[in-house]
């Protein structure tokens, strides 16, 4: 490549202005500082998550792994036709990313590994979800106030935090109107089979949900580093003053709700269960406010 | 009772105190209690009451009639095919219902409730016709229908990976079954199999003549008056029915119904209905043992474990050690290789050559990035992502290839190649465990473990083989226990739900994606390292070919030859899983195509196969970056597929060119 004096002077002089510029923006994502001269408008996003936060920004990425899993699986907000597909989440296309010439690529924890190949590309912004003990519920609102700096939205990104946060406190008080100033102790939970279920442990953004509901967890887990953990349903034989919420879909309901073992449950025998609506449990700071309408929408349901 | 079998009667009984004993201390209740209710003088109030009764219960129960039903069937299989490595598992019921129930999670979701078990069944149905058709009727006796089960199944397994990577999350749900979980919620399950099992009862009463006299060869058979082949087919298809329904309503739970029969033979069954029976105790007492195993580590771990991993466990050694005695070097093989000319001919070089030049062309100037198909020179990035790849591709393939020539000429076998074997499924179970293990150790890349794990397996072969001259059957028996190990880990893994579970069946698909510029570079070096060793090594390969005496009066030192091609051949398995992943079919392909070709003398069929075993995987690679792209299919499952197409079209030509 060879450059001539022109453009080299052009060059330079960008690069003078940008550092001295008071437009820079400055971020800290998961590896450290990170500047960025102007607002990117060209966006790819690796995960669903982030395609999930970058959205509730009004940003439209160009590209994003797996359009049409996302809209099935994490559903709100809708991905237009607009994102293109760019693969799966493990294995985004290089050449097709590299094609969209995207001015900033956003990373989560599945992609880790890739930095190298994708900061090629362009400058890669990597915000971690799952990591070691990180509160899931935190991170997701720091990840949301990083991504509205970087796309200078931030006005936008506490106006919504902060109708999320009026939005938990008014469901907790409805909760208290039902239950009382001593809020119950409750169990969410995933079925992986009639014998089996998935909890939620300490670091998951569904127990940060139970915190901002006021909620106690019954079966507090230590952290893991997807935040859930199996294990027979045995397990929850001891759980005597708590209320089982698990989270549809569940194929087999129908025949666990006839099985003896499931009715001997403590919590089946004071009617103290029910079923939430499918959430997505791995998504971002917006969709906390919907996992924690689910819960309350099912709770309420079994105190009337 | 004659003395000869006091050992199995000493066995049953002492298994049947066994299980009274453990499923009396398997509960918290006390045994007054646990009494009481079974009487039912107590109504159960506690959870642990109604625990006991409708999960304890019917779990030990189920652990029984399960157990018993796979003995039974494994036997009848065994017998009727005079071939001690015949079982379900080996006969593809598992891999078909596994495939069958992913396809119906991620394409027919609404039916699983009510179709699930139905479509699980048709799939291990299938999976058995497919084999039967590869093998044909008449040769269901002796190695052909182990290896065409092994094929068949690692095809199936290999198309069920490639749809559940691409649709992580709607597989989800029936990875508990695929681990082959026993514990029961209530009596349900139990009562609908039972009647779906008494169908085997009549085979105690009327198989053994048959079997008696099957026992004569099918021609004494015949003579006695016994129609061989529909008799043959009922039972056969009694006992894939029987297979088929467990694996329907409980999951994957391998070995049992193979090695039950085995230890029922090493103690001493030697009539026909003797077997069944002893195999039927023996298998009931093996699956309970191994489900109160799985019970404890559950309790004791905190994770769950299921019955079927731990079968795998104890199965897979058990399976190794019972069997290594009664194999015999006989194996009527109908495996011909296709002959091809005597020398490299025009025409088969300038093929080869017009293969390696397209698919270079293809990995150099096609691009699909824009949306379209274009055609034009790439751009330095683009280069930069594919050259790790490419290198990949070609230094893997040929290295699977060289090992799969020296392995061949080597043990004397057509077979004989990495993955059936079972080298490159010790080097991934090396890498598997290790990762399940430590949890933060990378799969990829760590050549040592990947190396020892190869070289154990090689150590085990060349132990168990030396006895038996090389016999195929008892090469096979490593790769085959190793392989159904290596899937109780893996399903295993996928029970537990979380992200590495992707982790580990994408690197399990073998892709290229994550391969560096450095890894690639490494990997090209040690192939060629290890090429022109295999080279240097030909000589000895071609006295070898010829026989070991004459090897031997050649001056060749039998010994340190067999044990420098060995680890060569460890060395070429290892490098490759650790780097993209284990990739199946190449070692076996790559050196018949090389033949088939007229590459005849070994230095020729060494480096025919190589470019050969490159092109292919470098194919492979191309295909399953453009065919769904952007999303794409790693090379190794399109090997899988394509390879096992190609293998059950070799089987099904032997069969009609055999008088």
């Amino acid at each position: 490549m060879s450059l001539n004096l022109p453009r080299l002077m052009l060059l330079t002089l960008s690069l003078f202005a940008s550092s001295t510029s008071l437009a820079d923006i400055t971020i800290h994502d998961s590896e450290g500082e990170k500047t960025f001269s102007k607002v990117p408008e060209r966006v790819v996003v690796l995960n669903w998550d982030l395609i999930e936060q970058v959205l509730e920004l009004d940003v439209t990425p160009l590209g994003g792994p797996n359009i049409e899993g996302y809209n099935t699986w994490v559903a709100q907000p809708h991905a237009s036709e607009q994102v293109a597909d760019i693969g799966t989440r493990a294995e985004p296309n290089l050449e097709k990313v590299a094609a969209l010439k995207p001015d900033v690529i956003i990373a989560a924890s599945p992609q880790k590994d890739l930095l190298d190949s994708f900061s090629e590309i362009a400058p890669v912004v990597l915000l971690e979800n799952y990591q070691g003990d990180y509160d899931a519920g935190e991170q997701a609102i720091a990840n949301f106030r990083t991504l509205a700096k970087l796309f200078k939205k931030e006005a936008l990104a506490e106006a919504k935090l902060e109708q999320l946060h009026s939005d938990l406190a008014s469901l907790k008080q409805q909760l208290e109107q039902s239950f009382g100033q001593e809020l119950p102790s409750v169990l969410p939970a995933r079925f992986g089979s009639e014998t089996t279920v998935f909890l939620y442990t300490e670091n998951s953004s569904s127990d940060w949900v139970l915190k901002q509901l006021g909620l106690k967890n019954a079966l507090p887990l230590s952290p893991t580093l997807w935040g859930t953990k199996q294990m027979r349903i045995d397990q929850l034989k001891d759980l005597t003053d708590a209320y089982f919420l698990y989270i549809l879909p569940f194929n087999e309901e129908a025949k666990l709700k006839k099985s003896f073992l499931w009715q001997a449950m403590p919590f089946v025998r004071a009617k103290h269960y029910n079923s939430v609506a499918p959430v997505w449990s791995f998504g971002g700071a917006m969709s906390l406010r919907y996992t924690a309408e689910a819960y309350t929408k099912s709770l309420l349901e079994i105190a009337q | 009772m004659n003395v000869k079998h006091f050992p199995i009667w000493g066995a049953g009984s002492g298994f049947a105190l066994l299980i009274i004993l453990l499923t009396v201390f398997g509960s918290p209740l006390s045994i007054d209690h646990q009494w009481s209710l079974l009487q039912g003088t107590q109504a159960p109030e506690s959870f642990d009451d109604f625990s006991f009764l409708f999960g304890h219960l019917p779990r030990i129960a189920m652990a029984l009639i399960v157990g018993a039903t796979l003995g039974l069937v494994g036997s009848l299989m065994q017998q009727l095919t005079q071939n001690p490595l015949t079982s379900p598992l080996t006969l593809g019921s598992s891999s078909g219902a596994w495939l069958a129930l992913i396809i119906m999670n991620v394409w027919f979701a609404q039916y699983v409730n009510d179709y699930g078990d139905l479509a699980a069944m048709m799939g291990a149905m299938l999976a058995f016709g497919l084999i039967l058709a590869i093998v044909g009727l008449n040769n269901m006796t002796g190695l052909p229908i182990v290896v065409a089960g092994m094929v068949v199944n690692l095809l199936l397994g290999a198309i069920a990976t490639g749809i559940i990577l691409l649709n992580e999350q709607f597989a989800q749900n029936i990875f508990m079954w695929g681990a082959g979980d026993l514990a029961q919620n209530g009596w349900d399950t139990f009562t609908s199999l039972v009647p779906q099992l008494l169908i085997g009862l009549p085979i105690l009463f009327f198989a053994p003549r048959a079997l008696s006299l099957l026992r004569l060869g099918k021609e004494g058979a015949s003579a006695r008056g016994l129609s061989v082949l529909p008799t043959f087919f009922v039972l056969m298809t009694t006992g894939i029915w029987l297979a088929s329904a467990i694996v329907s309503s409980i999951g994957v739970i391998g070995f049992i119904g193979l090695i039950a029969p085995n230890i029922a033979r090493a103690m001493g069954a030697r009539t026909a209905r003797q077997e069944l029976v002893f195999s039927m105790i023996l298998g009931a007492g093996l699956l309970f043992a191994t489900d109160r195993m799985a019970f404890w580590l559950t309790q004791y771990t905190n994770d769950v474990v299921t019955s079927g991993v731990t079968a795998a466990l104890i199965g897979a050694p058990a399976l190794v050690w019972f069997s290594r005695r009664q194999l015999k070097a006989q194996d009527n093989l109908a495996f011909i290789l296709p002959t091809g000319g005597r020398s490299l001919s025009f025409k088969a070089l300038s093929g080869i050559g017009v293969s390696v030049v397209t698919i270079l062309l293809l990995n150099t100037f096609a691009d699909f990035s824009s949306g379209s198909f274009e055609w034009h020179w790439l751009s330095d990035y683009q280069w930069q992502i594919r050259q790790p790849r490419l290198l990949t591709a070609v230094a893997a393939g040929a290295s699977l290839a060289i090992a799969g020539v020296l392995l061949q000429r080597l043990i004397y076998n057509p077979l004989a190649s990495p993955d059936i074997l079972g080298v490159s499924a010790g080097a991934t179970l090396a890498l598997v465990s290790t990762t399940v293990l430590f949890a933060n150790a990378t799969l990829s890349n760590n050549w040592l473990v990947a190396a020892l794990g190869s070289i154990a397996v090689l150590l085990v072969l060349i132990a168990l083989a030396r006895k038996h001259q090389f016999a195929p059957s008892t090469l096979i028996l490593t790769g085959i226990a190793l392989t159904a190990l290596l899937d109780a880990v893996i399903q295993f893994c996928l029970a537990k739900g979380t992200q590495d579970s992707y982790r580990i069946l994408l690197w399990l698909a073998g892709s290229t994606y994550r391969v560096t510029n450095a890894q690639s570079l490494a990997l090209l070096a040690s192939s060629l390292l290890l090429l022109s060793f295999a080279l240097i090594s030909s000589r000895w390969l071609t006295l070898l070919s010829v026989g070991r005496a004459f090897a031997l009066a050649r001056g060749v030192p039998l010994n340190l030859a067999s044990l420098i091609i060995l680890t060569l051949v460890a060395l070429l398995c290892a490098t490759t899983t650790a780097t993209m992943g284990p990739i199946a079919f190449i070692g076996l392909i790559a050196p018949h195509l090389a033949i088939m070709l007229g590459a005849r003398s070994t230095r020729s069929q060494i480096l025919c196969a190589a470019i050969l075993g490159a092109t292919l995987l470098l194919w492979a690679d191309w295909l399953g970056q453009s065919l769904l792209y952007p999303a794409q299919i790693a090379a190794g499952t399109l090997v899988s597929i394509l390879g096992g197409l190609y293998f059950i079209a070799l089987l099904v030509i032997g069969r009609f060119k055999k008088p």
